[in-house]
């Protein structure tokens, strides 16, 4: 070798150390026997500390390591990786560990590289974090949304709150053919003073769930309770041509029901109901304080009708007859002078002919 | 903030890069001697995704609680608040966005110091 080819071997040589103790990787040749290193670069020293002192061997600086499992696989030439934490200062580093059989070995020469995952491990531990915490917060989201969801089909029928859903607005309908219930308990005033209010809140609540759950049955909705009364619409917003017919049944059967109830209770529930029969329209009302309302003639009819009842009696007016006059018992009042309507026909509903339809609903 | 700057990646870098410095530091490296660096990363991230209006949030309860074995004081509070400033310029956060972000951190620092004063 000439003089200047000697010194540019000489200077690769040197380069090439330089390069291996610069590169960010943990880099060692052991012998295969008892894996004394042989030579190692800056990065392996530093991640372990000793290691400059000579002669160590791998299991020393590893002492968790399966030795013959390890022995096995270099001996089918395939290289044996594991991961290790050193903790050289402050930080524990986690290190990917691979040994292999060396590139161009003479006795059987083993290459150790070590690589600091400890980041990929912090953003491993990080990104199951944070899914987690998304998770939990898609959960709180959901039960929230279907406590708001609760709520809102608590004041407005579901297909009206299908389209607010969808729409963001919804708009009013007019039903020509619906029947109107309207209820309210006698005496509740002086109930509300006699009685502890928790209780007679609770006897309430249970009497208009009870109702909700015969309402239902009957396919009808219950528009809102405003205090102790509780008012019912058969044909809004689903059409039904046995309005009239549907919401006789639920009267007769809120009768029926309190009538049961307080043969038991110590409370003495006597309800009057109205009844009419006519077209009304139905529509969301309010931007901050949403209420699902009908306005109609019928709706005002059967406000009036109401107070005219004796306790536990239900009073319908002429429309309400003209449609369901031959399927229930009715007895006639004649005419009544209703306040905004004028002379007007009331008929009583004493019960209903159809004893089969009776037992088909219970 | 959070969203302008991008997100949780964007802050676990910085988070990542400033704990690199906290545990070179001879004044407050000694504090994380046994720490799960993991955990910490992870909850610094969303604290300081927190300060930046990400969605995570941390009670003031809550920060007493974890810093309160360590007896951390005011100087080492200093410390790290000098780090964290330095990290986030370092990170291209706009000067005015890091006083912001140093305020909150400050503002509830009086939840993370429990030692005596030095």
């Amino acid at each position: 070798m000439s003089e200047p080819a000697r010194d540019i071997a000489m200077n690769m040589d040197r380069f090439r150390a330089a390069l291996l103790d610069t590169v960010g990787v943990g880099l060692a040749v052991v012998e295969p026997n008892e894996f004394r290193l042989l030579i190692h670069n800056a990065m392996f020293a530093e991640w372990f500390p000793g290691v400059d002192d000579g002669g160590a061997r791998l299991l020393d600086i590893l002492p968790d390591v399966d030795l013959p499992m390890a022995k096995a696989r270099l001996g089918e030439q395939r290289s044996w990786k594991f991961e290790v934490e050193v903790k050289p200062k402050r930080r524990t580093i986690v290190l990917a560990v691979e040994v292999a059989p060396a590139e161009g070995a003479v006795a059987g020469e083993l290459m150790v590289q070590c690589q600091n995952i400890s980041k990929i491990r912090e953003l491993e531990y990080m990104i199951e974090s944070y899914s987690n915490m998304i998770e939990r917060q898609n959960r709180d989201l959901r039960k929230e949304k279907e406590r708001v969801e609760k709520l809102l089909l608590n004041i407005m029928p579901q297909q009206v709150y299908e389209e607010w859903k969808e729409f963001g607005v919804t708009t009013p309908h007019r039903y020509d053919a619906a029947s109107v219930l309207m209820l309210d308990f006698v005496g509740f005033t002086e109930m509300s003073i006699r009685y502890e209010p928790t209780k007679l809140i609770a006897e309430l609540n249970d009497i208009f769930t009870g109702f909700d759950r015969i309402v239902e049955q009957f396919g009808c909705e219950r528009l809102k309770t405003i205090g102790d009364a509780y008012v019912a619409v058969a044909g809004v917003p689903e059409p039904n041509p046995d309005h009239a017919r549907n919401i006789a049944q639920v009267a007769l059967r809120f009768v029926r029901f309190l009538k049961r109830r307080n043969s038991t209770s110590e409370f003495e529930w006597r309800c009057r109901v109205g009844i009419s029969s006519g077209p009304v329209i139905g529509s969301v009302v309010g931007v901050q304080k949403y209420v699902y309302d009908i306005f109609g003639p019928g709706m005002n009819l059967a406000a009036r009708l109401e107070p005219l009842c004796q306790p536990m009696e239900i009073l319908v007016s002429g429309d309400t007859h003209a449609l369901i006059g031959n399927d229930f018992a009715f007895s006639n009042l004649g005419m009544h002078d209703i306040r905004g309507f004028g002379p007007k026909a009331v008929y009583r509903l004493e019960g209903d002919f159809g004893a089969a339809n009776d037992a088909a609903f219970g | 903030m959070f969203e302008k700057y991008g997100g949780f990646g964007a802050v676990s870098k910085v988070v990542s890069a400033f704990y690199d410095k906290v545990l070179d530091s001879d004044v407050i490296g000694p504090y994380f001697d046994d720490v799960d660096m993991r955990r910490l990363v992870d909850h610094q991230t969303k604290f300081i995704s927190d300060t930046m209006g990400g969605p995570a949030s941390y009670s003031n309860e809550a920060l007493r609680k974890v810093h309160a074995p360590h007896r951390i004081d005011r100087d080492a509070n200093l410390e790290m608040a000098r780090l964290l400033r330095e990290t986030l310029l370092e990170f291209d956060i706009e000067p005015a966005d890091v006083d912001a972000i140093m305020a909150e951190i400050e503002a509830r620092s009086a939840y993370v110091i429990s030692g005596p004063a030095t």
